[in-house]
């Protein structure tokens, strides 16, 4: 049982980053009075870099080739570890939180270090902005699992989202976290109001600039990478809210994920088509207003659970 | 005992055999081959006790008022013991490589390399000790030694000056050490360790209070606590690489050890002193991070990220304090066990980086990381080694760093019943380290991306070339102790389990089945290290084989313009401009501008530096000391009838205040 469990896990894992991207630029196309493209559109432009042969800056290092296959790595273990179905993952142990969070910590290492390999300004300006939101937005997920464990006593990242439905804080606490994720999902996907993926001005891009000199199969990694790390957060955000209880009823629990997942896709959609990026001067201090959302959360939680 | 008396002796001859009137190269010789030795010798009684042997033990008798002398080598001193002897010799190997031009000069080398003996020896007499003066005898023989390495640059004032600075400190915190000691003496009329335990277990209260706040003070003076850090980025800015790798990684971590021994001494401590612990930890970890980001020169950046880390590790002890006190467990063990591990996998990264940091200050002359850039190209193994350590030092798996905060984490959010405020803190406690691991991944990204990375930027610098052997096999072995420390973390925690099995002794049930539930966790963060490398490996590896034609090669994209000059890459005050902003009230930047005037001005500059607050609130202090009391006085009238009142008024609060106590209430 288990074993199918993880199975589904990692079909969606792998698969869903390509749909959750369509969804997105599809709902974004729609609210433009636009088609769209494809919602697999994703995988036919990964097929067409892995194809190509990759191009390489004359300033860049051995490091730069080797630091997209970094980010994909663990990013996938970020993957393997998040539980995006309810109360399971395929890697499940005590405070393997830590393991995802630093996991991605490496890769958001890695993707800082090769785009300062190219020697670009501009690229290390991206890199910069990249670490300094990583700052203000950190504290946030450990707050969070703060609160998880004064709510559920659990001490997997499985356990800690996907039973937190049953505690008596959830009703209260739901909408917070929910919110406090979807900032995260903004801030670690590189998505509006935080970063435009779509803008073509250097000066202004976070993710995209730090990809610029990336091709072939290393774009399409880091192209993956990123689609992967908008799966997980949205996955945190539907075992979160799942109701159903995994082990009992998996069919209803794996589809309320799913529709969860597109759920949060249409709902970055809307955000991008309805507002405006932030000026980036003003992105830190949304990224610290979600941290103290979760601090507050993890106040409130202390409260509740003081009382029986 | 008698491995450890041998140890002594022979680094003691060794240090003299150094100061003979030999060649430079004969004296080295000399240091080398009595460290080595020693160290042999000292593992041999060292390994034993780390299996689980009975503590070395045994009595000197010596002259009043020394007293008898008792040495007992517990679990805790033999892992102190088990790698700063090691650590020491791979540095002294180290200064072998780095004072290579030195040799056939004038100048005596055979001083530097009698001091690494000192400072060895210096641990043979902590770690060990079970008597208070054989303590500090070792605690100022290693202070001593250490400013004297400090000073090898001695005719730069600035370094003098650094040197000064941290005896200064050091001694300091020897008048608290010694105060604390006076008042155990005062109680015990002993100097063994063991009866101050007695003493401190079977009389809580304000005196105990007074004694650990005394010792913690000392303590963390000498492991460069914020804010008794001032001294600490002066001193490594101006030492040899090797003396800043060996005072930040293995001689300061005496302070640390020290604290545990108390800790451990008093037995069941009182919980405010964990909640204390911790707070201070946080506080250290966070500022120490913060100041990281800013520095321009890269040994001043290491030494601030020790005030870091020496936090990190003070969260573990903290945490287990908090669990002696409350008699939990687990919290012992994920919080001695964590902290400990800390210790070694931080002398490990911390020398790496720093040994680096000396072969970038061999090769071109200048730490300065403006100035920078491209070195990787260059010095591929010196860079290599710097990203190695600094992944680990920012926490990151799958090297080492990440066991010991993993472990450090999972006391943080321990879930025993301790109540629920006290959970909640301490998940603040992990969501501040969280922020210290992102702010010590950025400034680690900046320093090994501006000075590695892109292209040199500074033609006046003189071209990079890769170290000789004697510097690379230092950097060499520690890279591959943080790997295996990283993909094995049970080979570390073989080393703490002793030491922490120790804490857990003081507890009711002993704790029996934390450690092989704790080891079995860190196997399975260590498999998961393992994976995460060769999924890595495997990638790199397929894509390599599958791609069919040859990688091109083209201009990095600047919007269509190609000929840029390495003077157009982003430079490290750039890089941390915007954070550093952020943080300005606790950061200091210190700006100095000249604005240009004129249609052709000729001399604009701007000057940036980051400044170190306490050192500079210090100094104004200092400075306008005498200025603020005249000010005060200045602005007192000396007619003005409500001072005479509020005289009055004090002085018989005063005297109330002391009549009261002694005499009972005024009837």
């Amino acid at each position: 049982m288990s074993a199918l469990l993880g199975a589904v896990h990692i079909a969606i894992a792998l698969t869903m980053p390509v749909l959750l991207v369509g969804i997105v630029n599809r709902t974004k196309a729609r609210s433009a009075g636009r088609k769209g493209p494809g919602l697999a559109q994703l995988a036919w432009d990964l097929r067409r870099l892995l194809m190509k042969a990759p191009v390489y800056s004359t300033t860049s290092s051995p490091l730069f080739a080797a630091g997209a296959w970094v980010v994909l790595a663990a990013s996938l273990l970020a993957a393997l570890v998040a539980p995006i179905l309810g109360d399971s993952a395929p890697l499940r142990f005590d405070y393997d939180f830590i393991l995802f969070a630093y996991a991605l910590g490496l890769a958001r290492l890695f993707l800082m270090l090769s785009a300062m390999d190219v020697g670009s300004a501009f690229e290390g300006m991206g890199a910069a902005r990249e670490g300094l939101f990583t700052v203000a937005i950190e504290p946030a997920l450990f707050f969070l699992i703060g609160a998880a464990t004064l709510a559920t006593g659990q001490a997997s990242f499985a356990g800690l989202l996907g039973q937190w439905h049953h505690a008596t804080s959830f009703p209260w606490l739901a909408v917070p976290a929910v919110a406090v994720l979807f900032a995260l999902l903004q801030a670690e996907a590189a998505r509006l109001p935080v970063d435009d993926p779509q803008t073509h001005l250097e000066l202004t891009m976070v993710h995209e600039v730090m990809l610029l000199d990336h091709s072939g199969p290393g774009l399409a990694a880091m192209q993956y990478a990123a689609a992967l790390k908008m799966t997980i957060y949205a996955g945190l955000i539907a075992s979160l809210v799942n109701p159903f209880d995994l082990r009992g009823n998996p069919a209803p629990a794996v589809l309320f994920a799913l529709v969860t997942m597109v759920g949060v896709g249409v709902a970055v959609g809307c955000v991008e088509s309805l507002i405006a990026r932030m000026r980036l001067r003003a992105v830190p201090g949304y990224l610290v207003l979600a941290s103290l959302t979760a601090a507050a959360c993890l106040g409130v939680a202390g409260w509740l659970s003081r009382m029986p | 005992m008698g491995a450890l008396i041998a140890a002594v002796v022979v680094l003691l001859l060794g240090a003299a055999a150094c100061l003979l009137p030999v060649a430079n190269r004969v004296r080295v010789a000399c240091g080398l081959v009595s460290q080595t030795l020693a160290t042999a010798l000292v593992l041999t009684a060292v390994v034993p006790v780390l299996l689980g042997g009975v503590p070395v033990a045994g009595e000197l008798p010596w002259a009043y008022p020394m007293g008898t002398m008792r040495v007992r080598l517990d679990a805790l001193g033999a892992f102190f013991l088990v790698w700063s002897m090691p650590l020491t010799l791979l540095g002294s190997i180290y200064a072998v490589g780095y004072f290579r031009a030195y040799f056939d000069s004038p100048r005596h080398l055979g001083w530097h390399f009698a001091l690494f003996n000192l400072t060895s020896l210096s641990f043979v007499l902590v770690y060990p000790g079970d008597h208070a003066l054989l303590f500090l005898l070792g605690w100022e023989t290693a202070a001593i030694a250490a400013w004297l390495l400090v000073i090898w640059d001695y005719t730069n004032q600035k370094v003098r000056f650094a040197g000064f600075n941290y005896l200064v400190s050091t001694h300091l915190g020897l008048i608290f050490i010694v105060a604390a000691f006076m008042v155990l003496y005062a109680h015990t009329l002993s100097w063994d360790l063991l009866s101050f335990g007695d003493w401190l277990r079977s009389h809580p209260g304000a005196e105990r209070n007074l004694v650990f706040l005394l010792l913690v003070t000392s303590f963390a003076l000498k492991s460069a606590f914020f804010p008794f850090h001032s001294w600490l980025p002066r001193a490594h800015a101006a030492a040899p690489a090797h003396v800043s790798a060996l005072m930040s990684g293995v001689i300061h971590k005496a302070g640390l050890y020290a604290l545990v021994r108390v800790l451990l001494l008093i037995g069941t401590p009182d919980a405010w002193m964990g909640w204390f612990l911790v707070g201070f930890s946080v506080l250290s970890a966070v500022i120490g991070a913060l100041y990281t980001v800013g520095q321009r020169d890269l040994k001043r950046l290491l030494g601030y990220s020790s005030t870091e880390n020496v936090g990190i590790a003070g969260i573990g002890f903290g945490v287990g304090c908090l669990g002696l006190a409350w008699h939990s467990a687990p919290l012992v063990a994920l919080g001695f066990a964590g902290g400990l591990l800390h210790v070694l996998n931080h002398a490990f990264f911390k020398c790496q980086l720093f040994y680096a940091a000396g072969a970038v200050y061999r090769a071109v002359h200048t730490v300065d990381v403006e100035r920078l850039g491209g070195l990787l190209r260059l010095m591929p193994w010196t860079a290599l080694s710097f990203l190695l350590g600094g992944v680990a030092i920012s926490g990151l798996p799958p090297l080492n760093g990440f066991t010991s905060e993993f472990v450090i984490y999972s006391g943080l959010f321990s879930g025993e019943p301790i109540g629920v405020w006290a959970r909640v803190a301490l998940a603040v406690g992990a969501a501040a380290l969280a922020f210290v691991g992102a702010v010590s991944a950025f400034s680690i990204t900046r320093a090994f991306g501006v000075v590695f990375l892109g292209r040199a930027r500074d033609p006046s610098v003189p071209v990079g070339h890769e170290m000789n052997g004697w510097m690379l096999v230092p950097m060499a072995v520690h890279g591959v102790a943080v790997v295996l420390l990283g993909v094995m973390p049970f080979l570390g925690f073989a080393l703490v389990r002793e030491a922490t099995s120790l804490a857990l002794t003081t507890l009711p049930g002993a704790g029996t089945g934390v450690l092989p539930r704790l080891e079995a966790a860190l196997t399975r963060v260590g498999l998961m290290s393992g994976a995460l490398v060769l999924a890595v490996a495997a990638l790199v590896w397929f894509f390599r084989r599958a791609s069919s034609r040859p990688a091109a090669a083209s201009a990095t994209w600047g919007c269509g313009y190609d000929a840029p000059t390495a003077r157009m890459q982003y430079t490290g005050s750039s890089f941390s401009a915007d954070l550093q902003s952020r943080v300005g009230g606790v950061v200091l930047t210190m700006r100095r501008l000249k604005a240009p005037t004129g249609y052709f001005p000729v001399d604009s500059y701007l000057l940036t530096a980051c400044v170190d607050a306490v050192e500079r609130r210090l100094f104004a202090v200092i400075a306008n000391g005498d200025a603020s009391a005249n000010e005060l006085s200045g602005a007192l009238r000396e007619d003005d009838p409500r001072i005479a009142f509020a005289a009055a008024l004090i002085a018989v609060v005063i005297m109330a205040g002391l009549v009261v106590p002694v005499g009972g209430a005024l009837q």
